[in-house]
């Protein structure tokens, strides 16, 4: 069952210059970006900096407003909704931000932190609230007796369960989490890693998990998706993907990843060259042409579409 | 289940004065000065005689153990003077920079939410900041008959823009903050947004501004009333003393000296207590601004 | 006491300590290594473990307002660094031991073009004109494999990219032909592909000029890929030492063993009939560095851990082939 769809999504953000302040141009974060999640699953979104995989994600949670393309969010289009209209939806959608630091208001204690989406909601008040939050507390880890303190009195692993537990309190379908684990510590990250997927298997969560990191990808995804420049240039099961990459920039990043193993740095690996283009002139046909070491005359003139080359494995390739 | 993860690392840490003092030493220093220099203002009234008491037998008469601070050229006690014109000073100061706080703070919160209110509003402040505070107080004034009143509101508006500015910048920097992302995201609506995540982050540093505006307001008032523009001469304050004095200053410099003393004083007070809580209250404000 | 003659630098027993409002921490407490000439020691460890201030004083670049080396010797080609003076000091920085940062923005002068900047410190240390500092400069820059090097020299920090700048720090702290790198995560801010091509120019480097590099880092990954010998830290202490297949081989201490069982692998299908596998936490958090640690440091957090742990430090047990462990519970 699909909870959330993405059909063509866009977002542009322009680029005013000039005396006038008139709009010069375009960083065209997103580009066309289709994907649909599932009730359980975990699709991840993989991608280096400024391929656009953040701003996919705040689209969806209509903290940007998209420039074109349809989100459907269990069965409803939410992209044209105003924030007034956007707002019951919310309860069905929640995130989870990379930084636990500046995610959280530095003035409110963390229970006031965690129940605010209950009272927001009209879910639970006062006592009740109380007895929920401290629930929630217990679920992700965390004494129910450190709800008075502050954020800053939390580690930054304890701070990541509070951003999780806030999300959790509503009971929301989908989460979308960007860079959850980016900011913690190995021993940390392993931490939150096991419970976000506890909570999944528990809940039926579906995720959207962002992340630039292949190997917490591998471990907690069950697709993938792999962006370039505003576009997805693969989509496939995280075992396909792994073992058989077909686009020239999946093979580049894994095989640019380093692994805890020292016999790999006997293997000479494929390095590709040179420098992600800005987002405000992406080269023309395929993105990836300039730094593709297949790229043919055609790369450079033809847009590739994102095409089914065997059952449930997408790749936007000229050559596959 | 989860393993419940371990208690906090920091230890507490106790509160105590004198490490409170040592700790933050000029907003120490400045406190401590300024609530002497209200105290004086306050209760200093009724232990002095009267102000405006002419003794032209006394009159220029250097400090001495009569008169702690001399007299002027009508024989008025000029320690007595100076008390009420503290009164005069700080009072000035004070509402100038709570009349302007509440003002400026709700229009900058005002023009950090809304784009085309922000429009206007800031060409507005943009024009009043262009004309020198003291000129237009002089104009606003000129319309009206003198009286404190007056000049509170004539200081008022030339330094409502410094508020607004500052409130507008921080609502601006508080609002592409991941956690009202975070609170939007979770449901929180503008109204509470607003209230419990934006405007308690305005207050450090609107209290911050809100000194310099204070110290700003007595030194315009003092030179309002040297220029003849402001309180009525019959009204002793700094600035009407020293207006006063200064025909008589190479004979009796005291007269000039002493009130001008205390101005400087109180200004220095506010200020070092404004340095002091900007340092304390944001470290990193400090070096934005 | 410098019994190595293989050793261009070595740092025996280094404490390093910060005065903060909420006591003394010790950052560094206690550590000893070699680094021997033309190899690539990794150092690695977790936010806090004391890796980039043992960098720091090496250099000497310790904050003197707030810390200082309070023990132990740092002997570089013999010569004793913590008693040298400030301008001996300054000579050698940049010149026979240099080093690079994590951020590049923030330790290259954003109003000086990338040419001055490299060839001010050539002209610094090496005492050479102008003219031949720029040509050296533009040679540096050939070498990182930056294109079209002549035009480069003349732009500005904030006109390059990450990786690019990253080059031209490397470039830098090689142009006066150094006898030590030190890189404290130098590819951390970087994206993927970017880091590849770092590591890989670092490691080619290395080869050309045989500089020898302490590389500081918190991903097992980089370790693994790129040093000879690694030393593992936690909270100021080292843990473990050892050369690098025996580290990821065979790792001793339960630290290090922790961490390499918490880190998702990529190139490991770890599932099970579709299952995701939990990985292995570490409970628990670092111990606070403000107050003195009796016993070994790990002790709270570690499995195997009993009385005699959390009150005697551990003793160092060597488990043959420079693989040294610090712990009372390990036999080899």
């Amino acid at each position: 069952m699909t909870v959330l769809a993405v059909d063509r999504l866009v977002k542009h953000f322009p680029i005013h210059g000039g005396l006038l302040q008139r709009r010069v141009g375009a960083v065209k974060a997103v580009d066309g970006v289709n994907f649909a999640i599932a009730k359980g699953e975990t699709l991840g979104l993989v991608g280096e900096s400024g391929c656009g995989k953040s701003t996919v994600g705040k689209t969806i949670l209509k903290l940007i407003e998209p420039t074109s393309g349809r989100i459907v969010l269990g069965g409803e289009d939410i992209t044209a909704l105003k924030p007034g209209a956007m707002w019951p939806h919310r309860r069905r959608i929640q995130t989870i931000f990379q930084d636990p630091y500046s995610s959280m208001n530095p003035r409110l204690s963390a229970g006031t932190i965690v129940g605010e989406p209950l009272e927001n909601f009209d879910i639970a008040r006062g006592r009740e609230r109380d007895e929920r939050v401290a629930a929630l507390f217990e679920r992700v880890g965390l004494r129910p007796d450190s709800m008075r303190k502050y954020a800053h009195e939390f580690s930054g692993g304890q701070r990541q369960r509070l951003g999780i537990a806030k999300a959790l309190s509503v009971n929301p379908d989908v989460i979308v989490a960007d860079e959850p684990v980016s900011a913690l510590d190995v021993s940390v990250q392993a931490q939150v890693l096991n419970l976000l997927i506890d909570l999944q298997e528990e809940l039926g969560l579906a995720y959207l998990f962002i992340s630039h990191d292949l190997a917490v990808m591998r471990h907690i995804s069950h697709r993938i998706a792999v962006m370039y420049l505003g576009r997805i240039v693969e989509l496939t099961d995280k075992r396909t993907l792994f073992a058989r990459p077909l686009h020239p920039y999946t093979e580049a990043l894994l095989s640019a990843a380093t692994a805890p193993d020292p016999r790999r740095q006997r293997r000479k690996r494929a390095i590709v060259q040179g420098d992600v283009p800005s987002p405000a002139k992406p080269p023309p046909g395929c993105h990836f042409h300039t730094r593709c070491p297949y790229a043919v005359a055609d790369c450079k003139v033809k847009d590739p579409p994102l095409r089914e080359v065997a059952p449930g494995h997408h790749v936007a390739c000229h050559l596959r | 289940m989860v393993a419940i993860a371990d208690d906090l690392p920091l230890p507490p840490r106790r509160f105590s004065l004198a490490s409170a003092i040592r700790r933050n030493p000029t907003i120490a220093f400045g406190g401590i000065l300024l609530f002497l220099l209200i105290a004086v203002a306050v209760i200093g009234p009724s232990f002095v005689g009267d102000p405006l008491k002419i003794a032209p037998v006394n009159r220029l008469r250097p400090p001495s153990e009569r008169w702690w601070f001399g007299t002027d050229q009508f024989g008025r006690d000029l320690f007595t003077r100076s008390i009420y014109g503290s009164r005069v000073s700080l009072i000035v100061g004070l509402s100038v920079a709570a009349f302007s706080s509440v003002l400026g703070l709700a229009l900058g919160l005002a023009c950090g939410y809304f784009r085309a209110f922000d429009a206007i509003v800031m060409r507005v402040m943009d024009g009043l900041m262009a004309i020198p505070s003291i000129l237009l107080a002089i104009a606003l004034i000129t319309l009206t008959r003198p009286g404190l009143g007056i000049v509170i509101v004539a200081i008022v508006i030339p330094e409502v823009p410094r508020i607004v500015r500052v409130v507008r910048a921080v609502v601006l920097s508080i609002r592409a903050q991941p956690y009202i992302e975070s609170a939007i995201a979770g449901g929180t609506r503008n109204a509470k947004l607003l209230w419990r995540h934006v405007l308690p982050n305005t207050l450090a540093p609107l209290i911050v501004q809100a000194t310099y505006v204070c110290a700003s307001a007595m030194l315009i008032e003092a030179g309002l009333s040297f220029l003849g523009a402001g309180v009525p001469p019959e009204v002793p304050s700094w600035g009407n003393i020293i207006a006063q004095g200064r025909t008589f200053f190479q004979i009796a410099p005291w007269s000039i000296l002493i009130p001008g003393g205390f101005l400087a004083l109180t200004v220095l007070a506010v200020n070092l207590l404004g340095d002091g809580l900007r340092d304390r209250l944001d470290p990193r404000l400090a070096r934005r601004l | 006491m410098s019994g190595n003659p293989g050793a261009i630098l070595e740092v025996r027993d280094l404490a390093t300590q910060f005065d903060t409002l909420d006591g003394v921490v010790r950052a560094v407490d206690g550590v000893s290594f070699d680094l021997e000439r033309g190899e690539t020691l990794g150092i690695v460890g977790e936010s806090g473990c004391g890796k980039s201030v043992t960098a720091l004083s090496i250099l000497r670049l310790i904050p003197p307002e707030t810390g200082r080396i309070a023990a132990g010797s740092i002997r570089f080609e013999g010569e004793e660094l913590t008693t040298l003076s400030e301008e001996a000091m300054k000579r050698l920085r940049g010149h026979r031991i240099s080093m690079i940062f994590q951020e590049p923005m923030t330790s290259l002068n954003p109003v000086l073009t990338v040419g001055t900047q490299i060839a001010e410190n050539v002209v610094r240390h090496m005492g050479v004109s102008k003219k031949a500092a720029r040509e050296r400069a533009r040679e540096m820059l050939d070498l990182v494999r930056i294109a079209d090097s002549k035009r480069r020299l003349d732009e500005y920090p904030h006109q390059l990219s990450g990786g690019m700048r990253q080059r031209v720090m490397i470039a830098m702290a090689l142009s006066c032909d150094p006898q030590v790198l030190i890189a404290d995560e130098p590819t951390t801010a970087l994206d993927v592909t970017i880091q590849a091509q770092i590591l890989d120019l670092m490691l080619d480097l290395k080869e050309k000029t045989g500089t020898a590099i302490v590389l500081i880092t918190h991903d097992l990954g980089v370790v693994a890929e790129t040093s000879r010998r690694v030393v593992v830290m936690y909270a100021g202490r080292k843990v473990e030492e050892a050369p690098v297949e025996a580290l990821f081989d065979n790792p001793l201490h339960p630290y290090t063993r922790g961490l390499m069982r918490a880190i998702p692998r990529l190139d490991v299908d770890a599932e099970e009939g579709g299952r995701r596998p939990r990985l292995q936490e570490i409970p628990g958090m670092v111990p606070l560095l403000t107050r003195p640690i009796v016993g070994c440091a790990f002790a709270a957090r570690c499995s195997l851990a009993t009385e005699r742990c959390r009150a005697e430090p551990p003793p160092v047990v060597d488990a043959g082939g420079g693989h040294t462990v610090a712990c009372w519970e390990v036999t080899p």
